[in-house]
Order: C-alpha cells, then structure tokens, then sequence
C-alpha cells in the first residue's frame, strides 16, 4: 500500500468525528479512482457511480471500524465492497423492485454479487489477464468481444462480421463463457 | 445505443437475454433492462448458471473497457458532496439528539392527577383502619 493511502488510513481511525470529517479529504483523493472504477462495473453510469460512492464515504466517515487493519488495497477494496458498498449498490433499483419479474435474491445477485474470483483481481491485473484471454481467443469471436468493447451495437458488429444480429449475440454469449473460464484459469495460476 | 435491441424481444432466450443485460450495463441503463423482463425471462434467468457465469465477465468487459470514463477529472467537486453529505449527518445527529431525552413531564401529570393516585390513598386509609 502506497504512504498517501497508508497515512490517509490512519486519519480515518480517529475518534474525532470533526477530525475523520477533516481526514475524509486525504482518503478521498487517495481512494477515489479505485472505489469509482470498482462501482462503475456493477453499474455502468458514472452519475449513479457517484451517488453511491457519496453515500459509501459518509458510512466510512459515520463507521469507521471495519477499515482498521487494513494492510494492502486488495483488502481495503474486498472491506469496501462488503461491508460499505454492496449494502448502497442494492438500495439503488430498490424503488423499481415492486414492478420487476425478477426475484428479490436474483435482483441482489446481478446488482450487487458475492464476491467472485475474479472480482478482486485489480484493474491493471485484469488488463493483462483480458489481453493474454483475448490472444487466445478465434479470430471472430476477438473481433467481435473488441468491437463491443469498442461501444459497438450488435448491429454494427453484424455489419462487420457479415452475419445476423441473432448469430452475434450467440458468438458473444459463448465467447464470454469462454472467456469466463479462461479468466478463472489465469487468475488461478496467478 | 443499444435500446431499440434490448427492448422489443419478448421472449428471449438466456444467451440474448446476457448479451442485453451486457450491452445495459455499458450503456449505464440496468434498470430498463430489469423492467423488460418478463415473468418467463425471469424465471429463465433464475434458473440458469451460465448466465450468472457469463455475468462476471460483461462486469469485467465494462470494467476494462470503460470504468476509466467513470474518473471524475475534478475530484475537489466530490470531495465537497462528501463533506456536505457528512455535515447534513452531523446536523441530523444534533438535532435527534435532544429527541431521545424521556419525557418525564407526561408521566409525572398523569401520577399527580390520575386515577391511580386517586386510588392510592383510598387504599391506604383502608389499610390505616
């Protein structure tokens, strides 16, 4: 863990609350970019990527107790997300509950999951693991998993691989379980 | 972007059921895609793994491929909706505070003008004679 992080830490663990309310600016800064790119692959909106993360560092500011040995960033994230984040991810659909098909369990579980293998991997990690899966991947189903990384609609990815939107979606559906195994497999070598 | 394709389906098999739930989760618009499930989706999805396997990976995609839009450039404009957000905390915990006090008052009238305290002393000069 870097000295910024580390020092920023230290000011959350005073009993003070006007003290940890002067300590939350330096944890901030610190932490920022890592909570929002973690928040941003539950919910792909960076406007309600803000919104919960306001919320989750007023929780952190009000209860700090849980971020109190934290020794590396892989834990300070795992801490975040299990016990600040995951609680303000599944009260962010909670008004539109009541008229969804969808279970209450299932709705927790796509908004806001256990934590899997691979959703601990850092960002820089990841990259590396997607890259060296997407080597391994056809030519097709890489052209197809980069043009919709691209902001691609199926259509255009369509357009491009000279085939049917139907048989995109089923390219990419399987490419991704593909993927999914090869990820687990890398993470576990790792 | 990916609307006019993950709303007119009715019903859509797992594997175009994951693709639009990937494709609403880049486009940042989850919620259209919960409330264009139908019971029998719903219940599709419940049921099958491959789809809860699958929805690990379109997190990661998002992730690498556009969490770094999410990087606000100002984060001293954040920083203050925290601060706000934890003095409008403070403020609440002021105010709920003097709240918690027992109301003595309430209870004390009633003892002095009630009817138990009328009771009471009946008793009493039964019990004296």
């Amino acid at each position: 863990m870097n000295k910024r992080l580390r020092n920023a830490l230290k000011g959350l663990a005073d009993p003070d609350v006007e003290r940890r309310r002067r300590a939350m600016e330096p944890f901030v800064r610190a932490t920022f970019g890592i909570f929002i790119r973690y928040l941003y692959r539950y919910l792909g909106n960076e406007v309600e990527c803000e919104d919960v993360l306001e919320d989750v560092y007023a929780d952190i500011w009000e209860n700090p107790e849980r971020l109190r040995n934290i020794t590396n960033e892989k834990q300070l994230l795992k801490t975040v997300y299990l016990y600040y984040m995951r609680k303000r991810l599944r009260e962010v659909y909670r008004r539109i509950n009541r008229n969804l098909h969808l279970s209450q369990r299932n709705l927790k579980d796509i908004i806001a999951p256990e934590i899997g293998a691979l959703e601990m991997v850092s960002q820089s990690e990841l990259q590396q693991i997607l890259r060296l899966a997407l080597s391994k991947l056809k030519a097709r189903e890489q052209r197809a998993i980069e043009l919709w990384m691209e902001g691609a609609s199926n259509r255009a990815i369509a357009n491009e691989l000279k085939t049917t939107v139907g048989a995109v979606k089923m390219l990419e559906y399987r490419t991704m379980l593909k993927l999914k195994k090869m990820l687990r497999y890398y993470c576990r070598e790792d | 972007m990916q609307e006019e394709e993950t709303m007119p389906d009715t019903n859509r098999e797992i594997h175009e059921l994951l693709v639009d739930y990937a494709g609403a989760l880049r486009d940042g618009c989850i919620p259209a895609f919960l409330k264009s499930l139908t019971r029998e989706e719903a219940e599709r999805i419940a049921s099958s793994w491959e789809f809860w396997d699958a929805t690990e990976v379109s997190r990661i995609l998002n992730s690498v491929g556009f969490a770094d839009k999410a990087v606000a450039p100002n984060v001293s404009l954040f920083i203050s909706r925290v601060d706000a957000e934890i003095a409008s905390r403070l403020k609440k915990a002021k105010a709920s505070r003097p709240g918690k006090r027992p109301r003595r008052f309430g209870s004390q009238k009633r003892s002095s003008g009630g009817a138990r305290s009328v009771t009471r002393p009946e008793n009493r000069t039964e019990k004296s004679i």
